[in-house]
């Protein structure tokens, strides 16, 4: 049996009111390719980046032992010099310049003038990416003409000429082509017969049966089980050790009655920003009734959020099919369109997408209602009326400030997202869709989230929630819709629907029947 | 606790402290410095830059910047003359020369910085070329005189005092029943009114009476640029913030993909934005124009800076998002007082020049520091 080299005990990391890493303990050996497996948010990421120095020491606490010896590592170069490399999802690199400058940046060989060595410096790089078996990049190539999965394989050479022993890898096919993915795990082959130990991330288990010798579980930034050998454990096995836990009844229910249809979306497609061709979003289509609460599920990039986004307008450009709503064909062109067809929605990131931070409350709530709140003609604004309808917001959201004068910016995060709920609740939409709604906040604020989303849904509003959280969407939802890969893969209904088998659809594992 | 509240209200009111300073200041080490007659000139000094800085507010305010105004104020002064030149009238050349000239160079600006998404930093220096390229075309590289005698009254005329004292006695009115209104309707909502804020700016609104009539109750009167000036920023403060474009400056500013993800109309609201800074520094260009009795075609070389200056030194943040137009107008009268005082006090114009740069740099430095506090 090969060498343990890497061997992390008792990591515990916390940020500002969340333990990210709770106790994690594992260890990789030489040769192997070890998957790090578990749901959005487990602590995956920010546990390889404690690895990596990226959090650097003693932002955390535990032990890191490589080759059995400790290390602290006090930033991302004293990883590296202990043979530690990450490839994260952003790649590192630097598009205008070549392949053998990026590989060999700040390291390039250099003449005794002190200038740069070019010849030594692209055979160097030739020799690093043959040893690779890497044929179709030359040193030369401009890294921005690269496709993704080339430069992956650069930042690979990369790590390599730094003598990195320990790789870790974050998510590395999730914009690969089945081409792209088969010559990285050729490689990655080739590197485990070299004796270099390599940690993987991915969601992928038909990826993770093929390479992987052993897997470990997190969740909730704790190790599940232990490392196991795959051919030990079963797909199943995997993924209740990631889903693991119950639905306490945090999920409030009235007695909902099914209205009538009011949106329904047709053959619904999204241009890929970046690849020309490709689609983000592939042929979606759904309905929601009124009075029902309709689930995304999904993996992070699975196309959720792209998917509500080309329906409320945020890229008319690159969104083709059709929408629908109470039966009639609306143009939607616009997010200004949208909100007049009655549809909202709450961004998942907060503070890029929602918040103005320098802002008051009132300005807050009251951005997506200035046609109420002002004159018609002159667009003078109503102050008494704009305090109305800011201060019913705080009351019935308890959003907890000295006034509706505070500055969003001091507020903590639960109620940021209250004043963003307030804001689109003063717009008063028919469709209510709501990306993430309660990451990164509290317990407390996320009950009120969900009892409040329940009293929409008695009302009459259609509304449709986003959520990497399997127990939000279980719990909240009449109907689940599943979606990978940018396309909607299994519909549940709250009957059927269980953790196992939306995670199954969500990671790939089991696709629709055709 | 008391002293913490004395340091806020420093910090929150640094630029008009800076100016009440400068201003007694000046007044000690130069005895022409107080004179009514003084205090005027300053007055009508600082409207040109001050009318421009209006504009140059919302633009900033929307995390934008104009670089093309001193340009624009240069071919408007071209081209009203100009057309006076060929037998216009004055009072149909002024508001030709406005909207060919502001409107069209504004519409120019905001559709590339709108539509396609170019930097204003770029669209705007090169508009900067453009427009003083077409004044020195248009003018044939020498000045124009003035054809029509009655345009001169646009920079030059005053209204006499006692109309100014009436007028002043019913913005004062005005001002009262505001602010009893506002007492009277905090009061029924039952938040307490920050009662320091309150006291703070009834003195300086007091304050500001007292001088205007001091200045423009006697002499001449109230020059109708100042007037015009200060009609402008009364409706900017206005529309900043009390209507819904106002809102939208501050929203686009503050955050734009949630701006436009709130339902606002960022391409329309954009565009808007530039054409309302062209025609202000078009009209900017008449006044000067009227004023000098002719224009030349190098007329506001360099006003895009004293406009920029004005509004980061009035707290503006260059991130763009909040911002105030009182701001910019303290912002214009610093260095509107400078500039006088200085040349009063004999001050080199290279000294003068350092002075100048390092406290738009000072200004800039304090804006970071105010920035930081949840930045970091």
């Amino acid at each position: 049996m090969s060498e343990v080299v890497l061997r992390m005990e008792h990591i515990v990391k916390e940020f500002p009111g969340v333990r990210a890493l709770d106790n994690v303990n594992f260890e990789a050996r030489s040769g192997e390719l070890l998957a790090l497996m578990g749901e959005n948010g487990a602590g995956k990421s920010t546990l390889m980046k404690v690895l990596g120095g990226v959090w650097p020491y003693p932002s955390y606490q535990g032990d890191i032992f490589i080759k059995g010896e400790e290390k602290r590592f006090y930033s991302p170069r004293d990883a590296e010099q202990s043979g530690v490399a990450i490839i994260f999802q952003e790649l590192n690199l630097i598009p205008e310049l070549s392949v053998a400058e990026n590989i060999f940046l700040d390291r390039q060989p250099t003449n005794r003038f002190g200038a740069i060595d070019w010849h030594q410096l692209n055979s160097d790089t030739r020799a690093l990416l043959d040893e690779l078996g890497i044929r179709d990049v030359k040193p030369g190539d401009q890294v921005r003409s690269l496709t993704v999965g080339k430069r992956q394989m650069v930042e690979i050479a990369k790590a390599l000429s730094k003598r990195a022993r320990i790789l870790v890898l974050d998510e590395p096919t999730s914009a690969l082509t089945d081409k792209e993915v088969a010559d990285l795990f050729r490689i990655v082959r080739k590197l485990k017969q070299d004796g270099v130990c390599m940690c993987y991330i991915s969601h992928k288990m038909e990826e993770i049966k093929q390479i992987a010798d052993r897997v470990v579980v997190l969740r909730d930034g704790q190790t599940i089980g232990d490392v196991t050998p795959i051919a030990d454990i079963t797909l199943d096995q995997i993924i209740a050790r990631m889903v693991g836990r119950d639905i306490k009844d945090m999920f409030p229910r009235r007695e909902r009655r099914r209205g009538e249809k009011i949106l329904e979306v047709r053959n619904l497609e999204v241009d890929h920003p970046d690849l020309p061709g490709e689609k983000s979003v592939k042929k979606a289509s759904f309905s929601a009734y009124r009075g029902e609460i309709l689930g995304i599920s999904g993996l992070m990039g699975s196309g959720r959020t792209t998917l509500v986004s080309a329906i409320f307008g945020a890229y008319p450009a690159a969104t083709h099919g059709d929408v629908l709503i109470e039966g009639k064909a609306a143009d939607i062109h616009s997010p200004a369109d949208a909100i007049n067809h009655g549809i909202a929605l709450l961004t998942d990131d907060r503070k890029a997408l929602g918040l103005f931070l320098d802002q008051p409350i009132s300005f807050n709530t009251t951005i997506a209602s200035l046609q109420t709140i002002s004159a018609p003609l002159t667009g003078v604004i109503d102050a008494s009326w704009e305090r109305v309808l800011a201060e019913k917001q705080v009351a019935q959201l308890g959003i907890k400030a000295p006034g509706i004068d505070t500055i969003v910016g001091t507020l903590s995060g639960g109620n940021q997202q209250k004043v963003i709920l307030g804001r689109w609740l003063n717009a008063g939409p028919k469709i209510f869709i709501l990306d993430e709604p309660t990451r990164g906040i509290d317990i407390g604020a996320k009950v009120e989230i969900y009892k409040l989303l329940d009293r929409l849904a008695a009302e009459g509003v259609a509304v449709i929630i986003i959520s990497s959280e399997l127990p939000e969407v279980l719990g909240m939802s009449d109907r689940i819709l599943v979606m990978s890969e940018g396309a909607i893969v299994c519909e549940f209904t709250r009957e059927n629907a269980t953790k196992e088998a939306i995670m199954e659809f969500a990671t790939g594992a089991r696709r629709p029947a055709e | 606790m008391q002293q913490n509240q004395v340091l806020q209200f420093v910090k929150t009111n640094a630029t008009l402290i800076a100016l009440v300073v400068l201003t007694a200041a000046l007044a000690l080490a130069d005895p022409t410095f107080h004179t009514a007659r003084n205090l005027s000139n300053v007055a009508r000094q600082v409207t040109i830059v001050g009318i421009i800085g209006v504009g140059m507010t919302m633009v900033i305010l929307i995390a934008g910047i104009d670089l093309s105004v001193g340009s624009v104020v240069g071919v408007a002064a071209v081209v009203v003359t100009l057309l006076m030149q060929i037998g216009m009238a004055a009072w149909i050349a002024v508001p030709v020369t406005l909207v060919v000239v502001g409107g069209l160079i504004g519409l120019w600006n905001g559709f590339w910085i709108a539509r396609y998404r170019i930097p204003p930093f770029i669209i705007t220096l090169g508009m900067l070329t453009i427009a003083r390229g077409v004044a020195l075309t248009l003018s044939g590289g020498s000045s124009v005189p003035v054809a029509d005698p009655s345009f001169a009254n646009l920079g030059s005329a005053y209204i006499p005092p006692v109309p100014t004292l009436v007028i002043l006695g019913i913005a004062a009115m005005l001002y009262v029943t505001r602010l009893v209104r506002s007492l009277s309707a905090s009061r029924k909502s039952g938040s307490r009114a920050d009662v320091d804020k309150l006291v703070a700016g009834v003195i300086i609104a007091a304050a500001g009476f007292a001088l205007a009539v001091y200045v423009f109750g006697g002499g001449d009167g109230l020059p109708v640029p100042v007037a015009i000036f200060v009609v402008i920023a009364g409706a900017a403060i206005f529309v900043l913030g009390h209507t819904r474009f106002g809102r939208r400056l501050y929203a686009l500013g503050g955050n734009e993909e949630a701006a436009r993800l709130s339902g606002i109309n960022i391409l329309q609201t954009k565009m808007i934005v530039y054409v309302i800074v062209s025609l202000l520094a078009a009209l900017s260009g008449i006044l000067l124009a009227s004023r000098l009795n002719g224009a030349s075609p190098n007329l506001g070389t360099m006003f895009e800076l004293d406009a920029i200056a004005a509004v980061v030194i009035g707290g503006t943040s260059l991130a763009g998002g909040s911002g105030t137009i009182g701001g910019t107008i303290i912002g214009a009268l610093i260095i509107g007082v400078l500039n006088n005082g200085m040349s009063l006090l004999g001050v080199s114009s290279f000294y003068q020049l350092i002075i100048k740069g390092l406290i738009i740099s000072l200004a800039v430095w304090f804006d970071v520091l105010q920035k930081k506090k949840w930045a970091g």
